[in-house]
Order: structure tokens, then C-alpha cells, then sequence
């Protein structure tokens, strides 16, 4: 074994005692940091976001826009009597590059939880092998930017919002739309511009979809480690330039770099149970693309845990549909048995999406098999076979 | 009545999903399996098991099941607010082949092969566990251990099934406690459990007494 | 399945038996011990008879640890399976099996029964004896088959062979209660009327010819009244035959010049005789022939003393057997001179068929019952062996002496091993049927009997027996006596027997017959005596 686990071990009680050291500190400038918070004009906040981007001053952290006062906190309102949820997750077997048969598998997961009178539950996967030129470039006609890595992520995203919402076109009750993870596709924000249009098309379609159906769209982030709202604190704080900091003589310097390390999720820590917070913007470039669709963000405690929810502006300007939704989901975390909470419609979604390493192999040898009867011979690279035979 | 669907199966017994969640056939009760005509009989063959165990569990085998009740929300009203595990879970049911039909015979063996895998498992009805139970030969099938229920209390629950199918027969419950008597007479401990829970009470067996079976 | 089966044979040994393990829904409580009953086997059939009962378990710990509240239910359950019962079964004859259907083949082609010489199988089948099983065995009434009884859960008859009973001397024994002069009325009654053999029976208490109340208080009748003038009566006490409707034959006289020393000897504890009394006695014989005892009681102490001088006797033991005998003379009955011609007219009655019963009268001391019985059987058979020797050289059918059976009650007072060489009961019952007497004994402790008498029984008829010493006594000389000590003892004290020996195939247990008009009409009595009181005269004097 080359892990020196005594050694790790021995690592480990330094961790351990230097986090404990400075726990107290933390809790300190936690503390001064949620002081902040309630102090903070949320509109002069604003504009200062506002007037640094109309500077072209450029903030190297995301930061959160406020909608409203910072440390409002909402309570959950009643879901209505009848309501469903829809929970979708997405998982992939992914191209091989080991391999010289290029294909990927995408099994989207759905499930839809319907409460009230008649109780009822449809859990379903939809999975499709992916091999034809469309599925394996964003430009197919150019056989141009292959669809792997990132991109097979975002694709993953959009394809499971697509066919959650076709799935949950026979439902008569209010709905709201769940997926698990971030709307703020922000992984496509480094590629160029044709092909995030291009991925996110069917985005926006599906979204469009379920907005005339009136469903509130939701991501949910569990254990969040975004840092939004404490980083719109570090420039509230900020007299100077954010970009600026080596030259930085404030009296607040060592607060805001103790801004650096805390989560939203800490600052948050006041909301009650079922309560969100208020309405966030976000800073994230991809959003530049998003239009209509453009996608704000709240805290939200579930129970035991301070869960990141981003949902459209559509759904954050319309007060009956974010109050569906957030009535829905605290119903959902309390539903769960889990500790924290996960609300059950994205559990169920996840279990239909999931691909266990058994069917990974099924599939791969069933690919292999099918090429065979045609007189195709699957080549694998030397590493490859290397690592399914580890002789020694 | 068609109550579930072979998802194991081997020579001496199989394991069948049940279509209703947690209502698997009672402990003990005959099921029958219909196999059509392969090996020369005209008729196919009717294979009968005896159910041996039960059990509902997450229909993911890596997915234990939770709590899920709260003060409000107990019992039947948890399938109600989580219609999830009416698909999450499933209810299976084991049960030990004991015999066949074959050609209006009717033999207390097992069959030559095992049922087929996904076949439809059905509830006996009163006619034919009256004439399958009509010969006691059956019953040191149920002697080996299949499942967690021990053979003697599958023994005494499917003695307590048939008793109560055969409309109260007290004579084949006489009988059958007096095979089951010859079948345990090496272990009088299981034997008594088994006589003990099969035992009718009030009735007095005089009056029986004597009966030819 | 046979309707009546009770188990299967499981185990056994030609020696030791068979052990049948029963079925479940026999109980041992339906069977007793001595039961007749049959095992099927594939050959044979085996007449058997139950000798042991046990109960086992196949489990020995639930024998330790019995169920604490057993339901009727789990007790039925648990009965011939887990807990069952076996029975010892002994086969004591068997059958070559013909065809069932052919019923008549059972009797005619193969013969009876015979001595077991094998034994069945493995579950070979045991079963209830039927009618059918008993009629194989002991045949059907009528001929010199006797109906003694009936299965104890049957009505049909068991038949004792009453031919073969003759040949050999019997006994009836059975403990005070069990109705031994019934069984020996019943026995003799069948000789009558089968005319196999005539009687001669010492009736000491007056119980063999007419009206006797039973200990249930009904009056039964007697063999004169059931056999009318084929039964002479007669009698030591004058007084008998002056009372109504109890006519007295012959009232007997015995004569001191008929009793011999051996009768003295006999009666030594009776007569509270002492040691020498016996020498004395020959001393007296010697001198006196025949006279002797009439000499001796006639003697004054004058020729006492004279006598002790010429013959060497003593004088003290003289006196005191004077003293003694003289009892003898104070009995009515006793005269001092008798001819034997009244015996011998009664041997000659009975050669003709007809049979005696002696009653005693007032006169049942053992003294009077054991000197009169001695003296007459010892007369009896001299003349006996006389015609017995006249037909071996004759060899005319006509000098054929009829086969006498002598009755004797409390037979250990002339059979026991003391004096049972020295009697004539002895010595009848030692040489068997050499001169066609053969004796009938009755007897409540057959351990007093002599062992070698004992093993000389042909037949024994016994009913309940608890003491250990007489039930051995009754099955001396007899094979399979641990399942016949059990039939003995589980008897019920009134009407229920065992028989054995040579008149029955095989020992069986039975409920005696009834001792009642039916019975008394099978013998062929009348209804009325009276009107047949011409017929009894004419039978009287003289066979037509």
C-alpha cells in the first residue's frame, strides 16, 4: 500500500488541533460579519455594485446584487392542498478515450411526487446512447467542438430540464420544476460564445416551456460553498478598489479578509426553519446569455442546513409562483427522513438517473458485442487495457 | 388470482415480486404456478409452492428504508405523503416448492424443473388446495430450511392456511398433526411449537376420533 | 387396511416373540394382556396371543420433559407418533393361508392349526381375531367340541375338546370367588352330555346336585336336574334323603375293615397322629389284617398293654392312636364292618353310563371328605384296573372300561407333595389314562398341589390367580408363562378364564359360558321334571 496512513495520521492531529485554534476567531469575525449584513443599505449597496460595473472596475470575486434589505428573512408559506413536484437528475456514461468507438450514454432521471387527495408518483429514467455526429459536436455539419467533459456537463443539465418538463406535461395541479444543482450554467462562461448559445437553446426552450405552463423552476444547491453575498459585504466594506487590496489601509481589512473564508451559508445562519432569505442577483458573466431567463438566487434553512435555491426572474418577480416554491420545497425537505433534509422529488430523480458501475460494464460490453455481429472490432488503448488487468 | 411474478427461481423453491406492495400471500398458503405444456402432458403443468416468507424491502438493495412518521403522519398515512415508495419499495415472497399437477395428477415431489423465471404466481383456490392437501405427503418437503421461518413454523402456518381453506376440517388437521408428529418425532421441541400453533382448541377430539384418513 | 387391524410387526424373535408397534389410533387401553388375536403373515397366518404392553417414545426427551399442558388436541397428535405404544405379541400356532374365498378349505383340506415354526416378517399386519379366526382355532361346537365360553368382546363360542380333555387328568383353579364349581359344573356337564366319559364326583359341600342359590341370590340348578337318572346321587348322611324333592340313590356305609392304613396316614394332621403312629399302624396290620383298626378301637387297656409287650409297639403311641381313631367310629357313617358291594354296584352303575355325585352332607370335615374320597377312589380304581385287564386280554369292545373322571375339591389335601404318592388321587393322576381314570381337580391354592402332579394336568382351567406361588403353580410345565402370568392376573374375578393345555389348540382367555336355562336346555333338560318322572325310573334301573 503506498498510502502511508501513519503517516497522514500524523498530519491529522495538526489539522486538527490548528482548526481548533483558531475556531474562536472565526467565530468572531462570523459574528461581525452577520453585524454587517443587518447594517447594510441594501440600496446604496446596489449602487455601488452598480456604479463599479458601469466602471469597468473589475471585481475578481462573484457578488451577490440584493433585491431588498439583506437580512429579511421569509417565512415558507402553506403549500395548497394539491401540488406536485417534479424532481430531474442527470448522469452519463461518458465518450472513452481509451476507446475507438465514440459514444456517450445519458440517462436522465425524473421523478414526479404528487400530493393531496390522490397521492401518486411517477419514477422514470430516460437514457439514450449517444453516437450520431449531432450528439457528439456542438457544430456537427463542421465536426467542430466535441461534446465531452464541460460540455457533456451543461448538456447533461439541459437535456434533463428538457425532458423533466415534457414529462410533466399531463399534470393538472400546481407544479414546481426541481433540479438538482445550479440553473447558473457558469462552467459553459469560458467558452465561446456560439457554443454556449448553442448548448443553451434547448435551455431556454424548456425553461420558456414550463414558464407558460406557470411551474416555478428551481435549482437546488445543497451545501453551498458559494460566497456571493459575503463577497457584496467585502465591497460594501471596500473604500478603496476591490481589485486593489495590497494597497488597503481600512480599519475593517481584517474582516473583510475573513470575508474571503465565509460561506454564505454561515452568514445565512439566522434564517429559521423553513424561511428564505431575500432575492439575490448574481455577477456570473454566463448569465450575459440568459436574457429573459436570467437567474437570481435566496437562502433558504430546509432543517439543519442552509440550501442554495436559484431560480429565474420570472419566478422571482411573480410572488404566487415563488411562493409556491418555496412553500414546496420546505414541504419537500420535511417530507425527507434525511438529516439534513433532501427534498424526496430530487432523491427519487437521482436514483432513477444514477448508472452503477455494473451497467457501465453492461453497456460497454453490449456496445462491443453489437459492433461484433457486424464485424467491427473495438480497439482499446494500451493504458486502457493496463488498468482493467492490474497483474502484478 | 394473479398475485406476483417469479424474479428467482430454483429447483426447490422460488422468490416472487409481489404486485401489491407489502400484501404478500399469507405465510403458509399455497400458490400455483402455471407452466404450460412442454414435456408430453396434455395439459401443462401446475406447480404448487408453499409460501415461506415475506418481505418488503427498498427496491434498490443499497437503499435502506427510513423513518418516515411524525407525530401526524403514521401508518398507512406515510404511503400518502411519500407516494415515492409505492416505487421505491417492494414486497417479495419466497416459496418452496412442494408438489405439481400434471395430466389431473396430482404429485407431492419436485417438479423436474424449475418454474420459469417471470412467470405469474397465482393464489390456489379453495378447489385446488383441497385436492393437493387431500394427501399429506407434502408437508417433509417443508422440512428443509429455505428462508429466515424456520420449517417448523412454515410447517404450522401452512397447516393453520389449508385447515381454515378446507373449511375447518378437523379430521385433515387431525391427520396432519399426527404426520407432522412422525415427521418431527427426532426434535419434540419444534414438534410441540408446531402443535402448539396449530393447535384449535375447544373442540373436543372425541368426536373425531377414530377417523380414517 | 383391515378394518380391525391393530399395528404392525416391527421386531421380534422366534423365542422371544414378536413386538408389534400399534397404530395410531388404537389405544392401549382397547387391549388386554392374553388377547387372542392374529398376524397376517405372507404365508402364514399366526395365532398369537398378547403377553406385554409398552409404552415408548421416540424422543426419550420428551419423555423427560413431558408437554406441561397437553391439550386433548397435541395428546391425540403426539399418541402413535411421537409417543406410541407396542405390544408383545406371541404366536402360538399357525396357519398356511389358502384362498379366503374358499372358506370351506380352511377345515377340510390342510387341517387345523399347527405349531408355530417360523415367524412373519417385517410389517407383517396384526390384527383382531374375528369369528372366523376363533372357529379355525377352536373349532365349532358340537361332537366332542364344548362350547366353555366366549371371547371377551365377542358372542361366539370357544370350544374346549372335551375328547382330548378325558385323556388326561385337569384342574380348575382359581381364587375363592372366581366360580370354580361352576366352571367344574360347566366341564362335567359336558362330559354328561356328550357321554365322553361318566363321573364320579366327592361333592363336599353338597353344590353338584340340585337347586344351589348363587352369591348373587338366584337358585341354579344341580345335574339331577339338569341330567335327571343319568345322575345317581349318593349320600354318607341318611338325613339327605328324607328331604323333599332331593332324592338320595344309595346312602354308603364305610366299614372300619375298609380303611387302610394309608387313609390314616393321610388324615396323620386331621387326626393329630404323631410321628410314629405310621410304624404303630403297621404293627396293628401286621397282626390284625383288615381287622386292625376295629381291633385297635375294640382293645381294652388291658390288651393295649399285652399287645405293646408281644409286639414291641409303645405303649404311649398305642393309646394315643387309640385315642385318636376313635373319632373315626363316632361318624355315623362309619360301621364297623362293610362289604364293598355297594362300591362295587357303583362302579358297575357307572360302567353302565351312569354318573355318581357322593354328597357329605352334614358330614364336610376334611376328615370325612378326605377318608371317603380316598377309600372310595382307591376301590374304585382297583376295580377299574381289573376291567381294565380283563379287556387287554379280552379285547371285547363291550369289556371296554367308560372313561372315568373323578372329581375332587380341595385336591391339595390328597395332592400334596407330602402324601401325593401315597394317595390313589396320586397315583390316577401320575399314571394318566393307563386305566381310563383320570381325575378332576379343584383347587384355590394350587401351590399346595405336588409339582409333578401339577405338570401331569392336561387341561387347566384358571380363573383370577394373585398370589405369585399359585399362578406359578398353575403354569408349571407350561411354555410362554410370562404372557400367560399377565393374562392370569389381569382376569376379571368373575366369569373370565384362562385355558391351556391339551383340550385347547392354544391358551386363550375367555368369559365363561352362562351357567343358565339356556344353558341347562342345551344340555337337554326338562322343562318340567315331573312329567318325565316315569323315564327317570326306567333310566334308573338299567340302560335299554
Amino acid at each position: 500500500m503506498p498510502l502511508k496512513i501513519e503517516r497522514i495520521s500524523q498530519q491529522l492531529d495538526r489539522m486538527a488541533r490548528m482548526i481548533a485554534d483558531s475556531a474562536p476567531a472565526r467565530e468572531g469575525f462570523l459574528g461581525q460579519a452577520q453585524d454587517c449584513l443587518r447594517s447594510v443599505n441594501a440600496d446604496a449597496l446596489r449602487q455601488k455594485l452598480e456604479w463599479q460595473r458601469t466602471q469597468q472596475i473589475r471585481i475578481p470575486w462573484l457578488v451577490a446584487v440584493p433585491r431588498g434589505d439583506l437580512s429579511r428573512s421569509v417565512p415558507a408559506p402553506s403549500p395548497p392542498a394539491d401540488f406536485c413536484v417534479v424532481g430531474s437528475d442527470a448522469s452519463s456514461i461518458p465518450l472513452d478515450r481509451h476507446s475507438s468507438v465514440r459514444y456517450y450514454v445519458l440517462n436522465v432521471g425524473y421523478a414526479i411526487l404528487c400530493y393531496g387527495q390522490k397521492p401518486d408518483a411517477v419514477l422514470e429514467a430516460s437514457s439514450r446512447l449517444c453516437f450520431q455526429d449531432q450528439d457528439l459536436y456542438v457544430f456537427p455539419q463542421k465536426w467542430d467542438v466535441p461534446i465531452e467533459g464541460t460540455l457533456l456537463g451543461a448538456r447533461m443539465e439541459v437535456e434533463s430540464l428538457r425532458i423533466s418538463q415534457q414529462a410533466m406535461q399531463q399534470i393538472s395541479r400546481p407544479t414546481i420544476a426541481l433540479r438538482d444543482g445550479p440553473l447558473i450554467l457558469w462552467t459553459l462562461q469560458n467558452e465561446s460564445k456560439e457554443v454556449k448559445q448553442a448548448l443553451l437553446r434547448d435551455l431556454f426552450e424548456a425553461m420558456d416551456a414550463l414558464r407558460q405552463m406557470g411551474v416555478p423552476l428551481a435549482g437546488y444547491i445543497s451545501y453551498t460553498g458559494s460566497r456571493d453575498v459575503a463577497n457584496s459585504l467585502r465591497v460594501w466594506l471596500c473604500q478603496g478598489r476591490p481589485d486593489e487590496c495590497e494597497r488597503c489601509e481600512s480599519s475593517d481589512y481584517d474582516l473583510c479578509q475573513a470575508l474571503a473564508t465565509i460561506h454564505d451559508r454561515d452568514l445565512f445562519i439566522f434564517l429559521a426553519q423553513g424561511e428564505r432569505s431575500e432575492l439575490f442577483g448574481s455577477s456570473s458573466q454566463i448569465l450575459e446569455q440568459y436574457g429573459r431567463h436570467r437567474v437570481d438566487f435566496f437562502y433558504m434553512n430546509v432543517g439543519e442546513e442552509i440550501v442554495r435555491v436559484e431560480v429565474p426572474q420570472w419566478v422571482g418577480a411573480d410572488a404566487d409562483l415563488l411562493g409556491l416554491l418555496h412553500a414546496a420545497i420546505y414541504d419537500q425537505c420535511r417530507r425527507s427522513p434525511a438529516v439534513p433534509p433532501y427534498p424526496p422529488a430530487l432523491q427519487e430523480a437521482h436514483e432513477q438517473a444514477v448508472i452503477t458501475t455494473t451497467e457501465r460494464r453492461l453497456v460497454e460490453g453490449m456496445v462491443e458485442q453489437a459492433l461484433g455481429r457486424h464485424g467491427q472490432r473495438v480497439f482499446r488503448s494500451a493504458k486502457d487495457h493496463s488498468k482493467r488487468r492490474r497483474g502484478v | 388470482m394473479s398475485i406476483g411474478e417469479i424474479i428467482e427461481t430454483t429447483s426447490t423453491a422460488f422468490v416472487a415480486e409481489s404486485f401489491e406492495l407489502n400484501s404478500p400471500p399469507p405465510l403458509g398458503s399455497l400458490v400455483v404456478v402455471q407452466v404450460s405444456s412442454e414435456t408430453g402432458t396434455s395439459t401443462g403443468l401446475d406447480l404448487y409452492a408453499v409460501v415461506i416468507y415475506g418481505q418488503t424491502v427498498g427496491l434498490d438493495p443499497s437503499r435502506r428504508a427510513v423513518r418516515r412518521s411524525t407525530d401526524k403522519v403514521f401508518d398507512a398515512a406515510i404511503y400518502d405523503q411519500h407516494p415515492q415508495l409505492e416505487h421505491t419499495l417492494r414486497t417479495e415472497f419466497g416459496a418452496a416448492l412442494v408438489g405439481f399437477v400434471a395430466d389431473s395428477v396430482v404429485r407431492q415431489h419436485l417438479p423436474s424443473q424449475p418454474p420459469p423465471l417471470h412467470y405469474s404466481v397465482h393464489t390456489a383456490s379453495v378447489e385446488q388446495v383441497r385436492r393437493f392437501t387431500n394427501s399429506l405427503h407434502y408437508l417433509r418437503l417443508l422440512l428443509v430450511p429455505h428462508g429466515e421461518v424456520p420449517p417448523p413454523q412454515v410447517l404450522a402456518a401452512n397447516v393453520r392456511e389449508v385447515y381454515q381453506q378446507r373449511g375447518v376440517d378437523r379430521l385433515w388437521l387431525d391427520a396432519a398433526a399426527r404426520e407432522i408428529a412422525t415427521l418431527l418425532q427426532s426434535d419434540h421441541q419444534a414438534l410441540l411449537t408446531v402443535l402448539y400453533s396449530i393447535d384449535p382448541g375447544k373442540v373436543s377430539p372425541s368426536t373425531v376420533r377414530g377417523g380414517q384418513i | 387396511m383391515s378394518q380391525n387391524r391393530l399395528g404392525v410387526v416391527v421386531d421380534g424373535a422366534f423365542n422371544a416373540g414378536l413386538t408389534v408397534r400399534l397404530d395410531s389410533r388404537i389405544t392401549t387401553e382397547q387391549l388386554r394382556i392374553g388377547n387372542f388375536v392374529v398376524v397376517e403373515g405372507q404365508q402364514n397366518r399366526y395365532f398369537s396371543l398378547i403377553s406385554d404392553i409398552h409404552l415408548k417414545a421416540t424422543d426419550p426427551r420428551l419423555l423427560a420433559d413431558p408437554p406441561r399442558d397437553p391439550s386433548p388436541f397435541i395428546a391425540q397428535a403426539l399418541a402413535g407418533t411421537s409417543t406410541y405404544a407396542t405390544v408383545e405379541v406371541r404366536p402360538m400356532l399357525m396357519l398356511e393361508k389358502a384362498d379366503e374365498s374358499d372358506v370351506d378349505a380352511l377345515f377340510e383340506e390342510r387341517g387345523g392349526p399347527e405349531p408355530v415354526r417360523t415367524i412373519p416378517m417385517h410389517f407383517a399386519e396384526l390384527r383382531e381375531a374375528t369369528e372366523l379366526d376363533f372357529s379355525t382355532v377352536f373349532g365349532q361346537e358340537g361332537g366332542a367340541n364344548f362350547a366353555m365360553g366366549t371371547p371377551l368382546a365377542m358372542d361366539i363360542p370357544i370350544c374346549l375338546r372335551l375328547d382330548r380333555f378325558v385323556e388326561r387328568s385337569n384342574g380348575v383353579f382359581g381364587q375363592s370367588g372366581t366360580g370354580k364349581s361352576f366352571l367344574a359344573r360347566l366341564l362335567i356337564s359336558g362330559v354328561i352330555k356328550t357321554k365322553i366319559a361318566v363321573n364320579l364326583i366327592f361333592d363336599m359341600h353338597d353344590e353338584y346336585s340340585f337347586d344351589k342359590q348363587t352369591e348373587d341370590g338366584h337358585w341354579v340348578k344341580g345335574l339331577r336336574q339338569i341330567f335327571g337318572s343319568q345322575v345317581l346321587i349318593y349320600a354318607l348322611d341318611e338325613a339327605m334323603g328324607r328331604r323333599r324333592g332331593r332324592n338320595v340313590d344309595v346312602t354308603l356305609k364305610i366299614g372300619l375293615n375298609q380303611i387302610e392304613e394309608a387313609d390314616i396316614v393321610l388324615l396323620s394332621q386331621e387326626l393329630n397322629l404323631r410321628q410314629t403312629a405310621e410304624a404303630t399302624i403297621g404293627l396293628l396290620r401286621d397282626a390284625f389284617r383288615q381287622q386292625w383298626l376295629l381291633k385297635l378301637l375294640q382293645m381294652t387297656p388291658e390288651e393295649l398293654g399285652e399287645f405293646c409287650k408281644g409286639s414291641g409297639a409303645h405303649p404311649a403311641s398305642m393309646a394315643s392312636l387309640q385315642r385318636n381313631l376313635k373319632r373315626l367310629q363316632r361318624q355315623d357313617y362309619v360301621v364297623d364292618e362293610a362289604t364293598f358291594s355297594a362300591l362295587d354296584d357303583m362302579v358297575e352303575a357307572l360302567d353302565r353310563g351312569k354318573h355318581v355325585i357322593l354328597q357329605f352332607g352334614r358330614y364336610n370335615s376334611v376328615l370325612d371328605y378326605v377318608l371317603v374320597s380316598n377309600l372310595v377312589t382307591r376301590r374304585v380304581r382297583q376295580r377299574y384296573e381289573e376291567k381294565t385287564r380283563r379287556y387287554e386280554e379280552t379285547k371285547e369292545v363291550a369289556d371296554k372300561p367308560r372313561p372315568l373322571m373323578i372329581t375332587i375339591e380341595e385336591a391339595h389335601k390328597f395332592l400334596n407333595p407330602a402324601v401325593a404318592r401315597q394317595t390313589t388321587f396320586g397315583t390316577i393322576a401320575r399314571e394318566m389314562r393307563k386305566y381310563n381314570v383320570t381325575l378332576l381337580v379343584i383347587d384355590q391354592r394350587p401351590s399346595g398341589i405336588d409339582p409333578e402332579v401339577m405338570s401331569q394336568l392336561g387341561t387347566r382351567v384358571s380363573g383370577k390367580l394373585t398370589e405369585e406361588r399359585d399362578i406359578e403353580a398353575v403354569l408349571t410345565g407350561v411354555s410362554n408363562r410370562s404372557a400367560l402370568r399377565g393374562a392370569l392376573t389381569s382376569l376379571n374375578t368373575r366369569q373370565q378364564i384362562l385355558i391351556m393345555g391339551h383340550a385347547v389348540p392354544m391358551p386363550i382367555v375367555m368369559r365363561t359360558r352362562q351357567y343358565d336355562e339356556r344353558f341347562y336346555q342345551a344340555m337337554g333338560a326338562r322343562v318340567e321334571t315331573s312329567q318325565d318322572a316315569q323315564t327317570d325310573i326306567l333310566d334308573l334301573f338299567g340302560d335299554p
